[in-house]
């Protein structure tokens, strides 16, 4: 196992809306003897500007996380769409900027999403955890099409005690999210986000898992407001145990 | 080159970041143009022993099958005669109510000698002569085209019809049903054999490639057959016996 | 409300519509992407992309070649920088031929440059021949799809339109129903004076123009009149006919997944004299429009890479949804929503670059790679901060001074720490009982309008994190070591 501590990248949206993600994270990292720590001064990677075209504002988030994370040994974050930013965006915002291009390639180049540092990095496919239940997963955009992370999550699902994954059709279509979009385009997210509940619901399974919170964020307000009785999961959440707490 | 043309590259020139007004030709760029050798693609295609060939007949007819194309395999010209003349008395004409048929000129067809075989039905069978000012009508008027296509496409199903004097177009499209007879060698494995044969041709001015009946699924995704072209697309493939080992008269294969 | 929103909307609102896009998505979007994942050759696609680009690098090359071949055949050609250009030689072809019908074959460029009314007002009869598009016209509509242009339609809606406008018994049987058109279509083609086509591909090398389709209509629209104008996108050519062949096997696969159309004619000139049939007259319209300009952008080059195989409509959840209406543009789905601003204006067509999710898809599915998402990107970029190159103004003030806001927060810590916990206090009269907040005004409401939003936690990761984790981690991480 490799012995750099990890510095936890942790979504805005999973900071100020869903720590309990984060903290589910570190329950899984000391369970496996993983070092961490948390640079304190981190808000937000810039995706939401960066998506809005605002590039020159997105870059300004790209400074401020390059400065913050420069010395780490390697980041990892629990958010696929924040790791692609990071990872494929942030060159681009510099390519104008030889030495802050050269800085963001390295920072991308250290930067990984939580199922991918654990199985592609660590090795680790099973971290001992319980979950009793049906679980169906949603491949997130920039995770599975911008990283190509797919089985990773899955097989880490699998040796989950007790829990059964159940694939829902269309796993990879988009939930409707989209940033700016679903808010600017309500009618056509919330259809494509009733889409996806419908795929969800017609697996039967009680959980929905994923690794980005802000699909899950978007999963988990509309089955609010349709009342469905579905949980809505961050994976590290299913990994930590089914409280969240330690296994 | 008109004023038009060449303000119109010029601003392609500026666009691509090059002089507008200093033309770039052809010559300049042999890469440009430049294709694959086919010397071995060409030694594959003549050095093909009749058991191979027979193997792409079988894979034709298997693609075919699935496009409905309805295949025949026959022995002879009277066999492919046969199967014509077995057609045009079964079908009945579609958008009149005469039995007009027309065939390319081409020795394939002329073999049929289909005008001897319909000597008391009311069958009229006529030839695409270049001479003949009346080839239109006459296919305007016809429920069974014939056509003999140069190149067949085992992968694709598909039949390639070259235009040529005495072979026009229209033969192949406005009657209802098109018969196309094809000798067994003249059927290539896939595309790339017949886009290099078709290179070799000289005289490339108008040709199609055929993959089926006409068809359309705009109606609810509803397939069906006959939108436009022919309905119903029948493939006779002549397979002398020096080398099919055969006298069947006819194999149904589709 | 915006016309995207209107139109997508009323899209929702139709059960039938969503049944279709649905069928048509489930089949065609994962039949392609299967396709792809199975190819036997896996760097075609790849090798078709670059050899486009590199075609579009000698671009005016290949259109002198291809011109100088069409014309030693006896065709005309002519260069249109714009459509009015384009209308004008079509036009003065038709009244020197005393043309009084047109048959179309269904091209996209002629929608783009508005060709039919054009004829139209003339006194020219204009037909569609291709079905779908000939329902369209019939009902006075617009296609909704690249390939399938009346798939917002029903059987029924077509059976009682054919009643209406054909004087035949209604009937909702669609081979009766494609019968029926056929028959009509004929009388049509056979007596038309004009044939007016697009180009799917031209081949250069040789000086062909090719096209593809299943019913026919395009042959008989090709062969049956005197005449014969082709409409051609400047960028729709191939050098070699090497290349011809693996970039139509790609359109046709992309399109409808198969192997070839039905047809796929090729055509480079009038017919000879003593050919019964094909046109007396033929004429080559190429057809910038706007092209020139894309060609300059590197940023934006890569889409006139693009095929038009409509693949993208067949996968994108965002079309998939709304259909191809709300585009109100010629080409719709993904590819539209990149090629309509960059052709008719970024401002005007702003909608379409924002209505999406850049999930990604589209990119997945082309069958030349072509990174639409990228160039959304880009073009929300240009309404960002405006651009002089694309006669772009910035396109919503308030929401650029939000960014500028966000960025001074974002990147100083104290105050986006303070501005949390300020957001924390505020937040507690929208907090309902299922501890969601379920209302909010102003744009927020874009979210709670159909959905409900967690609240700012009680206490942020980063506070959970000084209170309970800074310490215990710096003292006990080598005793979690042990007890592994």
């Amino acid at each position: 196992m490799s012995g750099k501590t990890v510095s936890l990248f942790i979504q805005c949206l999973v900071d100020t809306m869903f720590p309990e993600t984060g903290e589910a994270m570190i329950t899984v990292f000391d369970k496996l003897g993983i070092p961490y720590d948390y640079p304190t001064g981190q808000t937000c990677c810039g995706q939401p500007a960066f998506n809005s075209g605002y590039t020159r504002d997105a870059a300004a988030a790209a400074r401020h996380f390059i400065d913050l994370f420069e010395d780490t040994e390697v980041i990892v974050c629990p958010s696929g769409s924040c790791v692609h930013m990071v990872r494929h965006h942030y060159p681009e915002l510099f390519t104008d900027d030889p030495a802050m291009h050269s800085r963001a390639l390295a920072i991308g180049a250290k930067t990984f999403e939580f199922t991918q540092y654990l199985v592609d990095e660590l090795n680790i496919t099973d971290v001992g955890a319980e979950y009793v239940g049906a679980v169906t997963y949603h491949d997130s955009c920039h995770l599975s099409r911008g990283l190509g992370i797919a089985a990773q999550p899955r097989v880490l699902l699998r040796n989950i005690r007790g829990l059964e994954l159940i694939e829902m059709k269309d796993s990879d279509t988009c939930c409707g999210f989209g940033g700016t979009f679903s808010v600017n385009y309500p009618e056509i997210s919330v259809a494509m986000a009733d889409e996806k509940i419908d795929n969800i619901l017609a697996t039967g399974a009680g959980t929905v898992t994923g690794c980005d919170i802000s699909c899950l964020m978007n999963i988990l307000g509309r089955i609010s407001r349709r009342q469905k009785d579905v949980k809505v999961r961050h994976i590290a959440q299913l990994l930590a145990g089914p409280t969240g707490g330690k296994a | 080159m008109d004023h038009n043309q060449a303000f119109f590259l010029g601003n392609i020139r500026t666009a691509l970041g090059e002089a507008p007004h200093s033309e770039r030709v052809k010559s300049m760029f042999p890469k440009l143009f430049a294709s694959p050798d086919t010397t071995e693609i060409r030694q594959k295609i003549a050095g093909r022993t009749v058991a191979e060939q027979d193997e792409l007949v079988e894979i034709f007819l298997k693609n075919g099958n699935s496009l409905n194309i309805c295949s025949h395999i026959v022995a002879s010209s009277d066999a492919a005669a046969a199967v014509v003349v077995e057609l045009i008395r079964s079908k009945e004409p579609e958008f009149n109510h005469t039995k007009h048929v027309i065939g390319h000129d081409h020795p394939d067809i002329a073999a049929l000698q289909l005008w001897k075989r319909f000597n008391r039905e009311a069958v009229t069978v006529h030839t695409a002569f270049n001479s003949d000012r009346q080839v239109q009508e006459k296919t305007i008027a016809s429920f069974i085209g014939i056509t003999a296509p140069t190149i067949g496409v085992a992968d694709s199903a598909t039949l390639i019809q070259l235009t040529e004097p005495g072979r026009p177009r229209s033969t192949s499209l406005l009657p209802s049903i098109h018969i196309a007879i094809m000798r067994r060698e003249h059927i290539v494995a896939d595309l790339q054999e017949a886009y290099t044969l078709l290179r070799g041709r000289a005289h490339l001015d108008s040709l199609v490639f055929i993959s089926g009946p006409s068809k359309t699924a705009d109606i609810e995704a509803h397939m069906v057959h006959g939108a436009h072209g022919p309905r119903e697309v029948h493939l006779i493939i002549l397979a002398e016996p020096s080398a099919a080992g055969s006298d069947a008269a006819t194999t149904e294969a589709a | 409300m915006n016309d995207y929103s209107k139109e997508a909307q009323k899209a929702l609102a139709s059960p039938r519509l969503q049944a279709s896009l649905h069928t048509l998505q489930d089949r065609f979007g994962k039949g392609a992407m299967a396709l792809w994942a199975n190819m036997e050759d896996q760097e075609m696609r790849r090798r078709v992309k670059k050899s486009r680009l590199k075609n579009l690098e000698h671009l005016d090359i290949l259109l002198a070649e291809l011109a100088r071949n069409v014309r030693a055949r006896g065709g005309k050609v002519y260069f249109a920088e714009t459509a009015q250009d384009a209308i004008d030689y079509t036009l003065k072809v038709a009244r020197d031929n005393k043309v009084k019908r047109v048959v179309k074959g269904k091209s996209m460029i002629s929608m783009e440059i508005g060709i039919d009314p054009a004829l139209e007002e003339d006194g020219i009869e204009v037909v569609e021949t291709d079905l779908g598009e000939y329902i369209i016209q019939l009902a006075g509509d617009k296609p909704s799809h690249i390939i399938a242009p009346c798939i917002h339609m029903d059987r029924k809606q077509i059976g009682q339109l054919f009643a209406e406008k054909l004087g035949m018994d209604y009937t909702d049987d669609p081979p009766t129903l494609t019968m029926a058109a056929r028959k009509e279509l004929r009388e049509k083609l056979l007596s038309a004076d004009m044939g007016l086509t697009g180009c799917n591909l031209a081949c250069a090398e040789t000086g062909h123009i090719s096209l593809v389709s299943n019913e026919g209509n395009i042959r008989m629209a090709t062969t049956m009149p005197p005449v014969h104008v082709a409409l051609m996108g400047m960028e729709r050519i191939v050098a070699t006919l090497e290349e011809h062949r693996e970039t139509v096997q790609l359109l046709t696969r992309g399109a409808a997944l198969q192997k070839l159309s039905t047809y796929v004619s090729f055509t480079g000139g009038p017919s000879s004299a003593d050919d019964p049939d094909g046109p007396k007259e033929f004429h080559l319209v190429i057809i910038d429009n706007g092209r020139a300009k894309i060609l300059a952008d590197p940023e934006f080059r890569e889409v006139l890479a693009c095929i038009r195989c409509g693949a993208c409509l067949n996968i994108c959840p965002v079309y998939g949804r709304i259909g191809g209406h709300a585009y109100n543009s010629s080409y719709c789905g993904p590819i539209g929503a990149v090629i309509t601003p960059l052709l008719d204006g970024i401002n005007k067509h702003a909608d379409l670059c924002k209505g999406e999710t850049l999930c990604g898809a589209c990119k997945d599915i082309c069958p030349v790679q072509i990174d639409l998402p990228r160039m959304l990107a880009a073009l929300r970029q240009k309404l960002a901060y405006a651009s002089d190159r694309w006669d772009t103004r910035q396109h919503n003030p308030a929401e650029a001074y939000g960014f500028t806001i966000w960025r001074l927060i974002i990147t100083r810590k104290p105050l986006y720490r303070s501005l949390l916990k300020i957001g924390r206090l505020f937040q507690r009269v929208f907090i309902k009982k299922n501890n969601m907040i379920s209302s909010m005004a102003g744009i927020a409401s874009g979210w709670t309008d159909g959905r409900d939003l967690p609240p700012i936690a009680k206490k942020t990761f980063t506070e959970l994190w000084e209170e309970k984790y800074r310490n215990r981690q710096a003292a006990a991480a080598p005793e979690t070591e042990e007890n592994q």
